[in-house]
């Protein structure tokens, strides 16, 4: 494939990452990410998602931990969504951030039953952005290897 | 409530800085978390300001205690051992007069009402961005 058709490729799948009608997976605060990137920070955005995905497995373990406790400290579970909801909406992970608006919700309520289903919830939903942005970054790569430049899709 | 604008200052330290238009802005970005503290700290330095970095209110008071000055404070609210709203009132009782910023997950009128009364001059429900960066660094400079 030349460098032309893995740049259209690129901007058609970066594109249906944000569709509305797909319940975008990522949100205006991901273009705002890929414009901080520059020279001076050449793997910014690969940087900053790699954190946000070693974050979540901490999280999301925690949470899960907290919901199979005898007794469970619905407080202590609402911290690990709210950081949760924290780190998704500055990456621009808009469907993980919507699951942990809900999932908080369900923590109020101390809904044991709400909050198991969001843990499950939010697990899909992030190994499902986690593989959508891995194709993005090897989409990435193929066009830098080919001797081409990354569109900006806005 | 997305934010308080600014206008709103409730502590009484609004005075009047010179800002030497040539030397780059100084902010101090205070945020417990290493994800959002990576993106603000490359944001801001993209807007061409002088980043350091705090990850509690402590370690902001210990700077300011230790002769360091900034011309904006970026601060979360919730972090470990000293929490955005006491490290800004105990900013604002030692005297500090640069423009502070809060950055919050919290979106409750009432949170954010209550971080206001610390003596910020502005809060803003994270995400950063650059518009809302814009509005502030503008701000800076006007005053």
């Amino acid at each position: 494939m030349d460098v032309g058709q893995l740049q259209r490729q690129f901007i058609d799948y970066t594109a249906s990452l944000f569709r509305e009608e797909w319940r975008g997976f990522l949100d205006d605060q991901f273009t705002q990410l890929r414009k901080l990137q520059d020279e001076n920070n050449p793997d910014f955005v690969f940087e900053v998602v790699s954190l946000f995905f070693d974050d979540s497995e901490k999280l999301v373990n925690n949470m899960a931990k907290a919901l199979e406790q005898p007794t469970v400290e619905f407080k202590q579970v609402d911290a690990h969504v709210h950081q949760f909801k924290g780190s998704s909406s500055s990456i621009g992970a808009h469907r993980v951030k919507n699951v942990c608006v809900a999932f908080r919700s369900f923590c109020e309520q101390q809904n044991i039953d709400g909050c198991k289903r969001c843990l499950q919830q939010l697990k899909h939903e992030y190994s499902l952005l986690k593989s959508k942005l891995e194709t993005l970054f090897r989409l990435e790569q193929q066009i830098m290897a080919a001797g081409g430049s990354i569109p900006m899709v806005e | 409530m997305e934010k308080m604008g600014f206008g709103n200052v409730t502590s009484t330290s609004k005075t009047m800085k010179i800002i030497d238009t040539e030397k780059k802005i100084s902010v101090l970005i205070v945020e417990d978390d290493l994800l959002i503290q990576k993106i603000h700290k490359v944001m801001m330095t993209k807007f061409g300001t002088e980043v350091q970095l705090a990850a509690n209110g402590k370690e902001v008071v210990d700077l300011f205690l230790s002769g360091a000055s900034f011309d904006l404070i970026l601060t979360d609210l919730e972090m470990p051992i000293m929490d955005g709203i006491e490290a800004t009132k105990k900013l604002r009782s030692m005297g500090v007069t640069s423009m502070i910023v809060g950055v919050t997950s919290r979106n409750q009128d009432s949170e954010i009402q209550a971080f206001m009364k610390s003596g910020l001059n502005a809060c803003y429900v994270k995400p950063l961005n650059a518009e809302k960066v814009t509005v502030v660094l503008n701000e800076l400079k006007n005053i």
